[in-house]
């Protein structure tokens, strides 16, 4: 049986360690088995209907599970996980209609539709404006690049070096092909390239509503910009779209 | 008597409103009820109804919907049978002991009547100093027997209650001994046990009088109530959190054995509350545990998982049903307990080949296989446990009946048993812990699981609102990363979007989550993500 031995050096991730769990008697996780157990010593006496019983188990479990939600600054506490689910559902999910990251406030992912969608943005970062905004809602600071808000946000606000709102994000697998067929094709600088990056998307917003309307079942267009993106974007004209999505 | 209804119907509109704001307080009453009701049911104190004889005299009444009217007689009544009994305590002439024993029964009959008993109204009106008079030594069985009965009552209810039967614990503990009469010991065992259960204070006021080893003795012979009330009290003493009081039962002489005898009876109810003496010995004391697994029981607690036919068939009435679940929850528990306690237990007795290992999967994977949660999810913590042996037992539990089962429960289960699961398989995938440095991952089950789909369930623990469940999401998440062959784990993750999920903790308050995250978002889908596509 083969194992993987892995001495890469990253002393960081709390890997899975394969351990014994004990708990104490009056631990949280044995509280529904002790509560059968009672209810059964007091059944004849109490007499419950079915009804008590499931309401009981119930406010046992809730009990045992209130969730607070740990957004960043949301302090809501929730009753339990259904409850939990419909909160995090309604205020923290808001997605990018064009590339469908999803972010935990509408304040964020406006900021992001800005800097990743919106060529006007990049045109006037070009011309030395500081456009780009501190995260903290009501900070307010606005600095010239990116790096420079990173900066503030671990100097000021005490954000953890690793934390990376936009750079290292994660981005749609057609944008990953695309940069890297750019780095091999072109040596242009970030500016210009995060420029292309915007073009490239309205000229592959083209090419998919082309290709969309085209009657011929053939294979997909052979227009080399990279493979259509599962999710199928849809047309960005060169104004941004509203950005609301929320589920 | 006048003709009632017509009168009720010429009074009515001026009765009605009087009506409402009365019908208002039985609806406050009723809520309030119903919270003492729930409490009541939570705790681990027993109201006694019905006696150890089974001398039931008292009409037991079903309706707790106490009036404010009935409630207020029932204190009035109450504080007249104490002061009948003030008065028969104090009264040296002829018949005294027959009228003791008469407002002893009185008393205790209102203090039976209903689920709430007026336990106050008692206090208040002095109650204990009288009933401590009548357990004195010497005293008739029956006197002996009424005033344990009251106590039993008073101490079964709220916390300063009792408390307050404090004077009344070194004669009670005494009227355990094998000189009382059976009935007697029973009902002062009873009251000890709503006393123990009360909390550690109480509890520690009892073994420092002396109260195990009379209640330890008592769960000795072969069979009677006594037996079961003796362990359930016992249960109630050795709670802890001090092992000690649980350290100081297993070395009691005989009680190894009785617990052994007891735990074989056909006998659920006594099965039963011994096995819960098991599982506070096993939760507290190692040197318990270290005695216990010397012995028979892990094999007598398979046998009983195992014999138990499915729940729901052959099962005469809903109560039967829930004495089966709760027998085969303690008994599960137990099980889970001793393996939880130390290494010695998978190490030597549960080894892989061995006989009673197969029988300890066998009725896991049974549990895993009914309907009750709490039955799925504690036989779920023991696998995970024993998945947390070694290489031998990691591959028994990966080729046994439990895996495919197991990735049911990790898509379909609530979420308390879907983590437990998650225990399970991850530690399936990880080779023990030796040393420092990064645990090896067990390529073979790792690849195998994720080709059958759990992926999907780790990355909706990630999403869950757990910090426990996120974290083991993650670390799950980072194993097939990190492990599975062909490199092709950033694929299968970023597939069941797991690089959205991990993203969510982007702006989480937690920091470990955070740094977690991330830290496998910048590893394995950095920017050079996707370039050999």
């Amino acid at each position: 049986m083969a194992m993987v031995v892995d001495y890469k050096n990253d002393s960081s991730f709390p890997y899975w360690t394969s351990i014994r769990r004990r708990f104490e008697p009056d631990s949280p996780f044995f509280t529904s088995g002790n509560l059968e157990r009672e209810l059964l010593a007091k059944q004849v006496a109490l007499d419950l209907t079915e009804d008590e019983r499931n309401r009981l188990e119930k406010m046992i479990d809730n009990a045992a599970r209130g969730v607070c939600c740990l957004i960043v600054g949301c302090r809501a506490c929730l009753a339990s996980l259904e409850d939990f689910e419909d909160h995090y559902n309604a205020l923290h999910t808001a997605s990018c209609s064009v590339c469908s990251r999803v972010y935990t406030t509408s304040r964020l992912l406006s900021i992001h539709v800005s800097e990743a969608h919106d060529s006007f943005f990049q045109a006037k970062v070009a011309r030395g404006y500081a456009m780009y905004e501190c995260l903290v809602e009501g900070c307010g600071l606005k600095f010239k690049s990116d790096k420079g808000r990173q900066q503030h946000l671990v100097d000021k606000h005490k954000f953890p070096t690793s934390f990376d709102f936009f750079k290292k994000a994660h981005p749609s697998k057609k944008k990953r092909l695309k940069n890297q067929q750019k780095r091999r094709m072109h040596k242009k600088d970030e500016e210009a390239s995060s420029k292309m990056e915007v073009e490239n998307e309205t000229i592959d917003g083209l090419v998919s509503a082309v290709s969309k309307l085209s009657t011929s079942d053939s294979s997909p267009s052979n227009i080399s910009f990279g493979r259509r993106n599962a999710r199928g974007l849809t047309f960005v004209p060169l104004s941004v779209q509203p950005p609301r999505e929320k589920k | 008597m006048a003709d009632d209804s017509s009168t009720s119907h010429r009074r009515d509109p001026i009765k009605s409103s009087v009506g409402n704001v009365a019908a208002q307080r039985r609806r406050q009453n009723a809520v309030t009820v119903g919270k003492e009701r729930r409490e009541s049911l939570v705790r681990a104190k027993r109201l006694c109804r019905v006696g150890a004889t089974g001398d039931g005299d008292v009409p037991v009444e079903e309706n707790d919907m106490i009036t404010d009217e009935a409630g207020f007689l029932l204190d009035t009544q109450t504080s007249s049978a104490v002061e009948e009994l003030k008065s028969a305590v104090a009264y040296q002439g002829k018949g005294a002991m027959q009228k003791r024993v008469n407002t002893l029964r009185q008393l205790r009959r209102l203090l039976s009547k209903s689920e709430f008993p007026p336990v106050e109204a008692a206090l208040k009106a002095g109650a204990i100093p009288l009933l401590v008079q009548c357990l004195s030594f010497g005293s008739p069985d029956e006197q002996l027997l009424e005033a344990a009965w009251c106590l039993t009552n008073i101490a079964a209810g709220k916390p300063e209650e009792t408390k307050a039967l404090m004077p009344a614990l070194p004669l009670l503990i005494a009227h355990l001994g094998e000189k009382s009469s059976l009935p007697v010991a029973e009902q002062c065992a009873w009251a000890l046990g709503n006393v123990a259960g009360e909390g550690e204070e109480l509890r520690n006021v009892l073994l420092s009088q002396g109260a195990l080893p009379p209640l330890a003795r008592m769960m000795l012979p072969n069979k009677g109530s006594t037996v079961r009330t003796a362990a359930w009290a016992l249960s109630n003493l050795i709670k802890g959190p001090d092992p000690k009081a649980a350290t100081e039962l297993i070395k009691v002489d005989g009680v190894l054995d009785a617990i052994l005898r007891h735990l074989r009876k056909v006998d659920e109810e006594l099965a039963t509350e011994v096995a819960w003496v098991v599982v506070y010995l096993s939760a507290l004391s190692n040197f318990a545990t270290g005695v216990l697994v010397k012995s028979d029981v892990l094999q007598l607690l398979v046998e009983r998982l195992a014999t138990s036919n499915s729940l729901q068939l052959l099962i005469p009435n809903e109560n039967k049903l829930m004495q089966r679940k709760c027998t085969l929850i303690v008994v599960l528990r137990s099980l889970g307990n001793l393996v939880a306690a130390d290494s010695h237990t998978i190490s030597t007795v549960l080894v892989p080949g061995h006989e009673i290992t197969d029988g300890v999967i066998k009725v896991l994977v049974k549990c895993l296989k009914s309907d009750h949660r709490v039955l799925k999810k504690e036989a779920s913590w023991v696998l995970s446990n024993i998945a947390a042996g070694s290489i031998e037992h990691k591959q028994l539990i990966y080729s046994s009946e439990a895996v495919p089962l197991l990735l049911r429960l990790l898509s379909t289960a609530p979420f308390d048993i879907r983590k437990e699961v998650a225990y399970v398989l991850g530690n399936l995938c990880v080779a023990p812990t030796a040393g420092e440095g990064k645990p090896n991952l067990i390529e073979e089950h790792l690849a195998s699981l994720v080709q059958r789909g759990c992926l999907s369930g780790f990355i909706d623990l990630v999403r869950s609102a757990d910090i426990e469940a996120a974290r083991l999401g993650l670390q799950f998440t980072e194993l097939v990363l990190r492990g599975v062959p062909n490199g092709d784990g950033p694929k299968l993750v970023e597939q069941e979007d797991g690089i959205d999920a991990m993203e969510i903790y982007q702006f989480h308050e937690n920091e470990d989550l955070r740094n977690m995250a991330n830290g496998l978002v910048d590893k394995y889908f950095g920017e050079d993500y996707g370039i050999d596509e």
